[in-house]
Order: C-alpha cells, then structure tokens, then sequence
C-alpha cells in the first residue's frame, strides 16, 4: 500500500530533475554582498554541485533547505573555503567578496574566515573560558591594542549574541561548561567578535532544544542588522521563520531560489512543492 | 502548478487529514444544493410543509460550518501545512463561510414559503424568480464541480457568469418596483419576491467567491476584488 505512493512521487521527481535546466527564479540580486557563477563541486569522481549561480544579498539572510545529500553544506562550506580542508575536494566556479576572488592564489584563507565566519551545528566552544573563546580571534588577528579594547569587544560580541547577562559575572568559567543554547551562542559571539561580514550557519539549532532554537532564531533577527547571514536548516518551518529568500537545493542543483513568502505558499517548481509539502524527503 | 498532488504525502494521515476536509466540504456543498433547491421548490409551489423542513435543516449546515473550521485549525496546529497545501486550508475556511451564508438564504426560501402558503395566492413574477433560481442553481452545482474537480478554468468561466446573474437580479428589481409602485395593495406579497430574489443574487455572490478561491488553490494566485478583464488576463497569463 506505500510503496507504490512512495515510487510514483519518485518517478516524477527523477523526472523532473531530468528535464531541469536552469534554476527557477531570480538568483541575482543588486550589489551583492557575494557573487557565485557556475560553480561545480566534485568529491573526487563523484559531482556534488552543478553549475549553481547565487548571489547572497546584503543583510538578508538567505535559507538554503534541501534533502539530505544535496549539497547544501557543501556548497555554503565552499563560501568560506572550509572545503580547502577536505582533500578529495574540488571547487570550480567563481566566489566574489564584493568583487574580490576568494579562491584567488594569494587570498589569505584565514583572513578570509574571519571575514565570512561559520557557526557550526555542534556548538564547539574552545577549551578555554568564556572570555578567551571570544578573545582568542580578536588576539591573532591583532584587533585589539590593549586590554581595554579586548574587554569591550568581548562585552559587546557576547552582548550582540544575547548571552552578556548570563555569563558578565563568570567570564573566566570554561566555555564548555555551558548549557547547549548558550554554548552556540558563545560560538555566535566567537565569530561576530571577529566583526566578519558575513556569517555561514550550518544547521546552527540542530542540536538544540525549542526554547534555545527561539532564542537563536531571534538572535539572527538581529545579527542581521548588522550582517549578512547564509543558513543551511533541515527544519523548513526554521527557514520560513528566520529568512527573507530561500534557496531550494536538490542532488547538487539549485532547482528555486526565492522571496520567502512565495517559496512557502506558492513555489513555482514542483520538486520545491514536493519537499516543502513533504511528499518527498 | 497545475498538478496538485493533494494525496501523496509521505504521512498517510496528513493524506487522509486533507482528503477527509474535502470531503467534509464537499458533503457540505451537497447539502447547501440540497437546501437552495428544495427551498426554491417550496417557494414557487407554495409548500409549506417543505419550506419548515428547509428551515429545520439549516443547522446542519450550521454545524458542520464549525466543524470543519475546527478541523482546519487543527491541521494548521499540527501540520503547519505549506503551499499548495496550506493554499487549501485556507480555500476550506473562506469557502465553508460562503457555503454557510448560502444556508442562510436557503433557509430565508422556506420562510417566505410558509408566509405566503397562507395568503392561498400566488404572487406575480414568479416565473421569473423561476429563470433566475435556475440560473444560480446551475453556477452553484458548476462552482462545486470546479472545487471537486479543483479545475480553475471552469471555476473562472464560472465566475464570469455572475453578471449575467446581476443583470437577470437588477432587471427583476426594476419589475417588482415598478409594480409595487403602481399598485400598493401588493407591496407587501412583492416585498417577499424581492427579498428572494435579492437571496438568489447573494447565492450568486457566494459561488463566485468560491469560484475565486478555486483559483487561488490551483494557482497560487488571488483574483478577488479584480476586474472581469483582468480575470481573463490571469486566465491567459497561466497558459
């Protein structure tokens, strides 16, 4: 009785991801923040991205939801070049930082980490405390000339991140000592404190319960003011709730990309229609 | 989207969530037909006993009105359903309202019947209260064909009747004032054909709303409060 429901959305979705051409929707925008052409991903012999052209607007944050397997981590870990550290690894395309190659020969990658941050879906607060989580970036990038300044930028990256009040009294108790909401908050100060332009959220809740995930949810509200911010979530709900465009990646291809609100109540392409009513996983 | 796979959700029951609120709708549907027809029919035979039994039976229309609001809310609650999904859940709350409002008028045939089953005679222009039921019949049986069928072709064609069924209802007026202006004696009989077929122009109203939801079900898009021609034009534009 399932399966032959199961095999027919299937059929259809093989299909349709046979006839795809090109993606659904706008995928420029006016002076980006990030410009991305035509780019493949490949793990060794194996394609993981096809031919993707996406821009990332300034202070928006643009949702990227899909099956699992279909690039859409890879491709946000190709915006900051954490796919450097994967060997079979190879990226073709261009990735421009308002109009700076990052991929060029003499980009320095750590700089560039700094610039474009990651927060990751297990909160990874280093093994130290609270404040050196958070000065430990601003130290080796030489932000800070005196310990006055590293205070304030500590205090204000921990507030930015909404967790000044529960850790001002205890900033030398170890980072890991926290609860699982805080600590992705802590990881959130990490990387704004670094003042980066854009932040890439890999699954930032993921690993959160629903009261942490609202508090996180509202914090990219904000950080938005101030950056751009690209998440990749498994939960639609999440990317209709925090995001301004959504992009709809499916087996390596951006089939949609579009304002929110239309993605959500009238998507153009049927395989979007397809997930997001779940008919297909 | 043309192609709306209502039933293949992953989730058997989300599939028979969604397929039991179109039939509840479309159950409803068939009683308010049921009620506008035997209601006419007591009205224009004068049937006193049938217009009672229209009038008994509105509150089952009443009452499934609440129920499938209830069922809405609940898979708006449960589901957070999206697109063409979330698009029929809300088709279903507007559409229930209008079916219900058509109860009402329904009802207000039999009411009339059994107030003027007493006078013993028959008041003018029935005959032409007869053309225009049967006109608003019609566009009610195609505009839940279309629902049934989710076709939004026919539920535009079918919207598009509505004028027709104002320029039948404002002809009809125009009749009904001038007699009741010549002879005053009848103001009273005529009062009662004038608030039926003012009932029917309603009904007419209400499937054109419903007729306009369709459209926003398959399509995604919303052409209430918009003219006949730019109707037409969203009826281009989709091909």
């Amino acid at each position: 009785m399932t399966k032959p429901v199961e095999t027919s959305t299937q059929d259809r979705n093989s299909q349709l991801l046979a006839e795809f051409k090109t993606t659904t929707g706008d995928v420029r925008v006016e002076d980006p923040k990030m410009r991305m052409d035509n780019v493949d991903v490949h793990y060794g012999d194996n394609q993981a991205i096809y031919g993707v052209d996406l821009d990332l607007g300034k202070n928006e944050v643009l949702a990227m939801i899909g099956p699992s397997g279909c690039g859409k981590s890879t491709f946000l870990r190709c915006m900051n070049r954490m796919n450097d550290t994967v060997d079979s690894c190879r990226v073709s395309g261009t990735f421009s930082l308002e109009g700076q190659d990052i991929y060029a020969p003499d980009q320095d990658v750590v700089l560039l980490r700094a610039r474009i941050g990651m927060v990751f879906q297990k909160p990874n607060p280093f093994p130290k405390s609270i404040y050196d989580n958070v000065a430990y970036g601003p130290r080796i990038h030489g932000l800070a000339s005196s310990k006055d300044e590293l205070d304030h930028i500590v205090e204000t990256s921990l507030k930015r991140a909404s967790i000044w009040n529960e850790v001002k009294d205890r900033l030398d108790a170890p980072g890991t000592g926290l609860s699982g909401g805080q600590q992705q908050r802590l990881c959130i100060a990490r990387t704004i404190a670094v003042s980066p332009e854009i932040i890439l959220m890999d699954e930032p809740c993921s690993a959160l319960d629903p009261i942490a995930t609202a508090s996180i949810e509202e914090l990219i509200d904000e950080l938005r003011q101030n950056f751009t911010i690209a998440i990749v979530t498994h939960s639609m709900q999440q990317a209709a709730r925090v995001s301004q465009r959504t992009a709809y990646f499916h087996l390596g291809r951006l089939i949609e990309l579009g304002d929110t609100n239309t993605i959500f109540t009238n998507p153009s392409h049927e395989l979007t229609e397809n997930y997001i009513t779940g008919r297909f996983g | 989207m043309d192609n709306l796979n209502l039933d293949q959700h992953i989730s058997h029951r989300y599939n028979e969530e969604l397929e039991d609120l179109r039939s509840r709708v479309l159950n409803m549907g068939g009683l308010v037909e049921q009620q506008v027809s035997s209601g006419l029919k007591a009205l224009l035979e004068l049937d006193s006993e049938l217009g009672e039994a229209v009038f008994n039976s509105d509150f089952e229309i009443n009452a499934l009105e609440v129920e499938i609001d209830e069922a809405c809310t609940e898979i708006l609650a449960r589901r957070q359903p999206a697109a063409s999904d979330l698009r029929l859940v809300m088709t279903v709350i507007k559409a229930i309202s209008d079916l219900e409002r058509i109860g009402d008028e329904a009802e207000k045939f039999g009411k009339v019947a059994m107030r003027l089953s007493g006078t013993g005679s028959r008041p003018t222009y029935f005959s032409e209260l007869r053309h225009l039921g049967e006109h608003v019949k019609s566009v009610l049986r195609d505009t839940l064909d279309a629902f049934a069928r989710m076709d939004a072709e026919a539920a535009l064609l079918t919207a598009s009747r509505d004028d027709a069924i104002d320029r039948e209802y404002n002809s009809l007026s125009r009749l009904l004032i001038s007699h009741m202006m010549e002879d005053p004696r009848e103001i009273k009989s005529v009062l009662e054909v004038f608030w039926c077929a003012r009932a029917l122009e309603r009904i007419g109203d209400h499937a054109n709303n419903i007729c306009e939801y369709v459209v926003y079900l398959v399509k995604g898009k919303d052409i209430r409060h918009t003219s006949q021609q730019r109707k037409l034009e969203s009826k281009r534009d989709q091909q």
